[in-house]
């Protein structure tokens, strides 16, 4: 018999052990390519950049560049997308080449991309030193207005760059900048032209172009921002503020001179730019993420992929293996005999809706009002159905009553009396009253007291905003608390509460030892 | 400031003290010992009733049973031919539902504790038994009327109002451990311990008291009586032990608590048998059980009858 208890403890022990195996590599799995955390965070900014390319073949073979965002310092890139039918794609570390033999009609090649907000770390990339810039070539007129400009600057604020961009961005407009770069004045030819002044000064610059995220923003032309090396380092500014470092919401796509597409084999093109933004819940976007790393059969089996209802609804039945637990430590381990087995549990869930103090004092009320109204019931002898029926109806009554003068007297606690199961109550009242009848006020206090001792202490346990994450995050737990619970089954030791209710036998037992 | 702690013994001493838990008896004792297809042998005291007379243990003669509600109405004519009667639930535990009528006319029914109850009432508890008011899960349930046990004499100065009765913890077919429970002023005439009845532990072997309880704690005197519990000694010891040793050849049931009462005239009776017997008699006896029940799953000889199991345990 020893020897069959021995096996079964042996069994549950290694499924156990499996069980916290499997929810390890199952923690680090989430973390690592789903992106889960252990800390709730409820929703992230997810930007969609489209980028649209129209053209119209001209017979050859068709080759087109597209610059690619490669790491963005502060975002994560979920999901890249392109629509390009029947081409062939090459994906390089900064360009995407998509290539076709000739075709006829005009084509249309979508490129998306889907990021999100990550960090705040952006800034400056530090790089080995570019060669010095070549001087730009310029005629006569053109260079004195290019010493005359770097003069002027030179009296302004900040550094050389800034210097210049605030040059360039004053109103009324300086004269000699209008003569130096014709109008109308493009951002292209403003960053041409500082960036030519500033060779002259023998400092490196370049264009960087990409996409300020903005809603619904729809462009044909990329922003653009300068940046300059200095001392090690490449710094973004602003070519319109000369505000130095990367904006939070720039996404480059490409540094330097080449352009963001580049076509062969067509006329006519045209890129356009779209940026949506939308808010996801993080457990949306793990789908993207999973994608990323080839993980998404694993991924459309979770219960992530499941419509947000059916989420939420798991989301609160995932914290029940959590509150069963409890609930059966608190009667097998500590010894608290308590009304139904899982009575306590309901009322804790009941307690996570309505607020602690709120629920707990709509509880007594409805709970006192109840024995009060059993009470007068039990002169009436009524048979069991019907008198247990009518206590129900009065718990629906009596709710209904705390809910409407709850309203009116501006008292909210009184409102959270709805979300009680009314039969539950029901039988507490019933099993109470009966109690009471048979073994005193003492022992039916006893039993209800008991009963909201286990309820509060399960509370606590799932009231936890982070506990009732990582139960739904990391949902294998629950495994692992099957087998503890499941081991708790053959836990043969004694009860917290038999220590002080058998404590009388071991006194005599010491002495005789 | 640590002065609480004292009320609290280790789990190491109360296992060098031989107490068995609950979780211990639930699993390695009641689990291992009774089929639960045996239960409703000893649930249902109808059919536990019927049992015991193929085996030849005594119980309170049999009444009527009223089964369905419109029977109800009926109860009167039932114990017509008796002085007076007890009904309970068959399917009742712990004496919940149990209802004893010393003395009645058409509408004033005198019950053990000198309750006065009109006819409705009478009726009222006999239709809620029905209901499953007192049965386990609340099921339907029949009420059982039987004759009453008019309880020894000699037990008069030991209990206050209600009838005393002996458990007797049978565990193989061989009697382990045996208390003696009397009814207090508290506890309502009834012999339910955590009423606050008083537990006497009895020595198996003798029949005689060794220790004494109320409310798990140890007492010398009944509280209302005021008569010395050691000075206890049950009569016809050996026919309350014969009942309790054919509990285990009428069920089948390794570990069970036969609960016995003397009746004036008839002598031991059983009144029910019981698969899940609790752990209070340990107090009774301020001793622990679970040594005692290794001892005969370890030790005691095996495929005896009841009368040999008699003899090797009073040997």
């Amino acid at each position: 018999m020893l020897k069959k208890l021995k096996s079964v403890r042996t069994f549950l022990t290694i499924g156990l052990l499996l069980s916290l195996l499997y929810a390890g590599f199952s923690t680090y799995y989430k973390v690592m390519y789903w992106g889960f955390n252990f800390t709730p965070s409820k929703t992230t900014d997810v930007w969609t950049i489209e980028e649209h390319v129209s053209f119209v073949p001209d017979g050859r073979k068709i080759t087109v560049s597209l610059a690619r965002p490669g790491k963005i310092d502060g975002f994560k890139i979920l999901d890249e997308d392109i629509v390009a039918p029947k081409y062939t794609i090459e994906k390089k570390s900064d360009r995407v080449i998509v290539s076709s033999a000739p075709r006829k009609r005009p084509q249309d090649i979508y490129y998306r991309i889907l990021l999100y907000d990550n960090v705040d770390s952006r800034g400056k990339t530090e790089a080995a030193a570019p060669a010095k810039p070549q001087k730009p070539v310029m005629d006569e007129q053109t260079s004195a207005l290019a010493a005359q400009l770097l003069e002027t600057a030179a009296a302004r604020e900040g550094d050389e760059v800034q210097q210049i961009i605030a040059l360039f961005n004053q109103t009324p407009p300086d004269e000699t900048v209008q003569s130096f770069v014709a109008a109308p004045r493009t951002p292209k030819a403003t960053a041409q032209a500082v960036l030519d002044l500033l060779a002259l000064k023998g400092v490196s610059g370049r264009m960087v172009r990409g996409i300020k995220l903005a809603e619904a923003k729809k462009t044909l032309v990329p922003d653009i921002m300068l940046e300059v090396y200095n001392k090690g380092m490449w710094k973004v500014y602003n070519l319109e503020t000369g505000k130095k470092g990367l904006p939070g919401d720039f996404i480059i796509f490409q540094r330097g001179n080449q352009s963001l597409v580049d076509l062969e084999g067509g006329t006519d093109s045209v890129a356009k730019f779209s940026v949506m933004k939308s808010i996801r819940s993080s457990f949306r976007m793990a789908g993207h993420r999973a994608e990323l790393s080839h993980s998404r059969n694993w991924f459309d089996y979770s219960i992530y992929n499941l419509p947000l209802n059916e989420q939420n609804a798991l989301k609160w039945l995932m914290i029940f293996p959590l509150a069963i637990l409890t609930v059966v430590l608190m009667r097998n381990v500590v010894g608290i005999q308590t009304m139904g087995t899982f009575t306590p549990m309901l009322i804790s869930m009941s307690l996570v809706k309505t607020g602690f103090w709120p629920g707990l004092i709509c509880f007594s009320v409805i709970i006192g009002i109840g024995l009060l109204i059993r009470a007068a019931l039990s002169r009436l002898n009524l048979l069991l159905v019907p008198r247990i029926s009518a206590v129900v109806i009065f718990v629906i009554l009596i709710m209904q009553a705390l809910a409407i003068v709850g309203y009116q007297w501006k008292w909210e606690i009184a409102s959270s009396a709805l979300f009680f199961p009314i039969i539950i109550m029901a039988w507490i009242i019933e099993r109470a009253s009966i109690t009471w009848e048979e073994d005193g006020a003492v022992n039916a206090t006893k039993e209800i007291v008991y009963s909201v001792l286990v309820a509060v202490i399960t509370y606590f346990v799932i009231v936890n905003e982070y506990i009732r994450h990582i139960m739904f995050a990391f949902n294998e737990y629950n495994l692992v608390i099957l087998f503890i619970v499941m081991l708790l089954g053959t836990y043969t030791g004694y009860r917290l509460t038999e220590l002080t209710r058998f404590a009388p036998l071991a006194k005599k037992g010491a002495r005789h030892v | 400031m640590f002065n609480w702690l004292r009320n609290f013994a280790t789990p190491a001493q109360l296992r060098a003290a031989g107490v068995l838990g609950m979780n211990r008896r639930n699993y390695e004792i009641i689990a291992k010992s009774n089929r639960r297809r045996l239960y409703p042998l000893v649930d249902d005291k109808v059919q536990t009733k019927k049992l015991a007379a193929t085996v030849g243990i005594n119980t309170p003669h049999l009444i009527g049973v009223i089964e369905v509600q419109n029977e109800v109405d009926q109860f009167l004519s039932l114990v017509r031919d008796y002085k007076e009667f007890v009904v309970k639930p068959a399917h009742g535990s712990g004496g919940k539902g149990v209802l004893v009528i010393k003395s009645y006319d058409e509408n004033h029914f005198v019950t053990a504790s000198e309750k006065v109850l009109t006819y409705n009432e009478v009726y009222q508890h006999i239709s809620n038994i029905l209901s499953g008011l007192y049965s386990l899960g609340g099921k339907y349930d029949v009420a059982v009327l039987e004759e009453m046990v008019h309880f020894s004499t000699q037990f008069e100065k030991f209990s206050y109002q209600g009838i005393p009765d002996v458990r007797v913890i049978v565990y193989n077919g061989f009697p382990a451990l045996s208390m003696m429970r009397l009814a207090t002023r508290e506890s309502g005439g009834r012999a339910n311990l955590h009423q606050g009845a008083v537990g006497v532990g009895i020595d198996i072997r003798t029949g005689r008291a060794v220790a004494a309880v109320s409310h798990d704690r140890p007492i010398r005197y009944h509280p209302d009586t005021g008569a010395d519990l050691m000075e206890l000694q049950v009569p016809f010891w050996r026919q309350h032990l014969e009942i309790a040793a054919k509990g285990y050849e009428m069920t089948g049931l390794g570990y069970l608590g036969a609960d016995i009462v003397l009746d004036k005239y008839r002598g031991p009776m059983m009144l029910e048998l019981n698969a899940r017997p609790g752990l209070a008699i340990q107090i009774a006896n301020g001793r622990g059980l679970r040594d005692i029940l290794k001892n005969i799953r370890n030790h005691y000889p095996h495929g005896l009858n009841f009368e040999q199991r008699l003899d090797y345990v009073l040997k």
